[in-house]
């Protein structure tokens, strides 16, 4: 899942402050999951917005609440569509995909982001988010026990652990697991050991030319035998 | 799609529920299906005017079922499978005598022309003649005793009910209009149809004393437990002798033998045939009169009784406990060759009761001497004659005769205004049984009974024998309620993203994930907390009961708006439990060492405040917010946890804004050291403090 936090009222009022009607947009999917950008955060917002104003007395902004299933796929923002003559702008609770689909979906309105999407992690314990993956596109998970060790590591290594590792933590940060300890503990749980005594060569950075696209459909021509 | 609103599920008067919260057992197990849940959890809340209300809506005539009922609620009370059930007849005992249900006048106004006539008036008399005038029939009772109320009056000790409170219920139906005449025994139905009335309600109850069919049973010196009784209650203070023994083990022997031993007996034994387990008497009544110095003898049976030298004898025999019969208890088999002999000045048998009725009233007449009715409509075999109470069902409880009353007051309504009959939807209670661990995770608390007389004061003489609950006690065992059917439920189902807050904050491990990976909230597990509502991210979740969570609002808008046109600065908006601090009084004398100027939005619990009231405040122009909670007194141990999770996220906001987080507080009685007073005291000092800031700046930008 998505993970992402919703930025500093300030900031976001410096990012609505040339617009006076806007509508404040929530994802009811992974923002909501990860308590960044779902309706509550949306009304939480909206509610700290006002409190921001009434406190300064300049109340010269109206918000528009809604949330909708999903941000990144536009079917579902059809929904939105007649609420845009309403509106000067769209803060959008969104991850980055969902923010740039809402300005996809809605050229001539400015689109803005309420969250600073953060990683793809997963949630801890209740209100505690990891990350987990860097989405590198060349998943090693087979050899490292199912422990990525792109993105716990802080170095990142493939051939770990590094000199830095101290009573299983990483010197970067001691309250941190050394990911390359948990690996070693895994895969000797595992009876693979045998994994950690081999050489992997570095990453080919090269399957990451950006942006990535996965093309699933297969082009077929229409009247070649298929009617 | 998400939509942002969401429908009300408000409360259907009509229905007399919220659609959506599913029948308690308690209110199943109530043959008036009272709203017990409704009226327990305004008096946890102190408001015991409002419990009263809510109480007289369910039952004619609450003072008298708050002295007597045999509350089967409570033996409905899942909180038995925690720890012991709430004390639900002494709550309504202490709404009914603490919300002034004296001081209510009743009306009613004559809309038909069709007169009823009620023949007998003990509890369902009583109650069909009170529900009959509210709907607007002429109504006169007939009774044959020389006073009202059946066996409210003549069967019931005084000790447990006392007469000014049945006088006072008469009296209420007099009030209204119901005509009522005594010393008239009704020996004809036809005389009545001939005098006018449309319908007769027949409910002579059950008074004539079974017969044990042993030798010497018409000696002198023994006498039926409803004869005892009868003759005790109407004035006569017979001397029963030194000894006196009472066959039977029901709640009639148990009235017998406690009267006995307040007559003046020295010695008074119960003589059962089976064990203490199979007693029909109400456990209650048995523990007191143990308590009163009342000897059981059980697995005994007499089998001869004779007068010797002014004194009985009666002879024995022992019994043992064979196969369970029909109604499942073990029969008792008397044991060959084990007789033995006692000797007693008075006997008193009470193994039952019959109803007496006229040959002349020519109605079909059932198992046990009682009126065969149709058990839907109450019709017997005579069109306009209805019947219903003892007489029909046999000895029974006054709570069942009040039910019975009311049902009849409805069908004869319905026959007198040719409609067909409504039929009664049955009622049960879905609810399972709690599960080990919600068990596990519900915080113990001991009931509570309200203060009772030491057994030697209450042998002296009839005098009522129990209390009544102080304020602070009756509070604290209504909070016990475990709210049963009335707790969360995902009302939006395509809101849910599965993110599985609920599961992870709900403090009894409720929520859980079915095996298609949707989440579920048993019903039958739920404690409506409402912390999992508070926090849903998705905003998904509901409690079945919606006004808890909604009040804050219209309660929090109603200050602001009171505190607006006051004008005193600065304002403080403080969200206070209403059930521990308020309902308590607690707060009272938190008042007496906190300067005013601060504005109570009282909650149901702390809980249920969302980070959304608490900048509502802010934004309202409140220069300061405070929660405050009842403590330990809640009912969870992690209530203040998520609050203050909720405080933090929200105090993060408002230094964002440029507000000083110390703005937003939260105080218990036990968390803030010293009192609670000094700790509001300290917050009202430094929220001045940064009000005089604030307005010294803006002059300063000014």
């Amino acid at each position: 899942m998505i993970v992402a936090e919703q930025k500093p009222i300030g900031e976001i009022r410096q990012l609505i402050a040339p617009y006076s009607k806007v509508l404040l947009l929530g994802c009811g999917t992974c923002m909501t999951v990860c308590g960044a950008g779902g309706e509550r955060e949306v009304s939480f917002l909206r509610d700290a917005l006002r409190v921001a104003e009434a406190r300064s007395g300049d109340m010269r902004h109206d918000f528009l609440e809604y949330t909708v299933k999903r941000q990144c796929d536009f079917e579902f923002l059809d929904v939105v569509a007649e609420k845009i003559p309403e509106v000067d702008a769209i803060l959008s609770l969104g991850c980055g995909v969902g923010v740039q689909a809402v300005a996809e979906r809605f050229p001539y309105i400015p689109v803005l982001p309420g969250v600073n999407t953060s990683f793809i992690g997963l949630a801890k314990e209740w209100g505690v988010w990891d990350e987990r993956c860097a989405a590198c596109g060349d998943c090693r998970l087979a050899e490292t026990a199912g422990i990525c060790p792109i993105t716990r590591c802080t170095k990142g290594i493939l051939n770990g652990p590094c000199a830095g590792t101290k009573n299983g933590k990483c010197e970067a940060n001691k309250d941190m697991d050394c990911a390359w300890v948990l690996i070693y503990k895994r895969l000797e749980a595992l009876h693979q050991l045998d994994k950690m005594y081999r050489y992997y060569p570095p990453r080919n950075f090269r399957v990451i030319p950006r942006p990535r696209r996965i093309v699933r459909k297969v082009d077929v021509k229409v009247g070649e035998g298929n009617g | 799609m998400v939509e942002n609103h969401r429908s009300g599920s408000g409360y259907d008067k009509k229905q007399g529920f919220y659609p959506h919260v599913v029948m308690p057992p308690c209110q199943a197990a109530c043959p008036l299906h009272m709203e017990i849940s409704e009226y327990v959890d305004l008096i946890a809340q102190g408001k015991v005017m409002e419990a009263l209300q809510v109480i007289r809506e369910g039952n004619p005539f609450p003072s008298i079922c708050a002295y007597v009922c045999t509350h089967p609620c409570e033996d409905a009370c899942r909180r038995a499978q925690v720890d012991k059930p709430i004390a639900i007849r002494a709550l309504k005992r202490f709404a009914v005598e603490f919300g002034g249900d004296r001081m209510i006048q009743l009306e009613a106004e004559t809309k038909h022309k069709d007169r009823v006539a009620i023949v007998g008036s003990g509890p369902a008399g009583l109650a069909c003649a009170y529900y009959l005038r509210k709907l607007g029939y002429p109504v006169t009772i007939f009774e044959a005793h020389s006073e009202p109320g059946g066996m409210l009056r003549i069967g019931i000790p005084q000790y447990r009910l006392p007469r000014e409170v049945v006088d006072t219920e008469v009296q209420r139906l007099i009030n209204m209009g119901v005509e009522l005449k005594t010393d008239t025994r009704v020996l004809s139905l036809d005389l009545l149809f001939d005098m006018g009335y449309r319908a007769i309600f027949l409910t002579v109850g059950a008074h004539q004393g079974l017969r044990m069919g042993i030798e010497g049973e018409d000696s002198p010196g023994v006498i039926d437990g409803a004869t005892f009784l009868r003759e005790v209650n109407l004035g006569l203070k017979p001397f029963p002798g030194e000894t006196v023994a009472v066959v039977g083990g029901g709640n009639v022997a148990m009235d017998a033998a406690r009267t006995a031993v307040r007559l003046g007996a020295r010695k008074v034994m119960v003589l059962y045939r089976r064990t203490r387990a199979e007693m029909p008497a109400s456990a209650t009544e048995v523990e007191q009169a143990l308590e009163e110095g009342v000897e059981f003898m059980f697995l005994v049976a007499p089998v001869k009784v004779k007068r010797e030298n002014g004194l009985l004898r009666v002879t024995c025999i022992r019994m043992e406990l064979g196969e369970p019969d029909a109604g499942g208890r073990r029969r008792p088999i008397p044991v060959k060759g084990s007789e033995f002999d006692i000797e007693v000045s008075t006997l008193i048998t009470a193994i039952g009761q019959a109803p007496q009725l006229s040959q002349d009233f020519r109605l079909r007449i059932g198992r046990g001497s009682t009126i065969q009715v149709d058990p839907v409509t109450l019709t017997t075999n005579r069109a306009g004659v209805f019947a219903g109470g003892d007489a029909v069902t046999g000895p029974a409880t006054v709570t069942e005769a009040l039910a019975s009353g009311r049902k009849a007051a409805f069908r004869i309504d319905e026959y007198l205004q040719h409609r067909y009959p409504g039929v009664d939807r049955e009622v049960t209670s879905s609810l399972g049984e709690l599960s080990p661990t919600t068990i596990e995770m519900i915080r113990r608390s001991e009931r509570l009974e309200p203060p009772c007389l030491p057994p030697e004061e209450r042998i002296k003489e009839f005098k009522v024998i129990e209390s009544i609950y102080d304020w602070e006690s009756a509070v604290k065992e209504a909070r016990r309620c475990l709210r049963c059917g009335m707790g969360a439920e995902i009302l939006f189902q395509d809101k849910c993203a599965t993110c599985l807050t609920c599961l992870r904050v709900c403090p009894y491990r409720v929520p859980c994930l079915d095996s298609n990976g949707s989440v579920r909230i048993p019903v039958d597990q739920c404690q409506a907390c409402g912390i999992c509502v508070a926090q849903c991210p998705a905003r998904a979740l509901v409690l079945r009961k919606p006004r808890d969570g909604r009040q804050i609002n219209e309660e929090l808008e109603h200050v602001i708006r009171v505190a607006s046109e006051s004008r005193s600065r600065p304002l403080i908006v403080g969200f206070c439990c209403q059930y521990g601090l308020l309902g308590t009084g607690a707060l009272a004398d938190v008042w007496r060492g906190t300067r005013a100027g601060i504005s109570i939005v009282p909650v149901l619990c702390v809980a249920k405040i969302e980070e959304g009231h608490m900048l509502q405040a802010f934004q309202m122009g409140a220069e300061g917010v405070f929660i405050a909670g009842c403590g330990k007194e809640c009912s969870r141990e992690n209530t203040a946890f998520w609050v203050w999770q909720r405080i933090e996220k929200v105090r993060k906001a408002l230094s964002q804004i440029g507000l000083e987080p110390q703005r937003l507080d939260m105080f218990t009685p036990d968390s803030s050291g010293g009192s609670m007073a000094e700790a509001l005291d300290k917050f009202a000092e430094r929220i001045g403090a940064l009000y005089l800031n604030s307005v010294l700046r803006q002059e300063v930008k000014a």
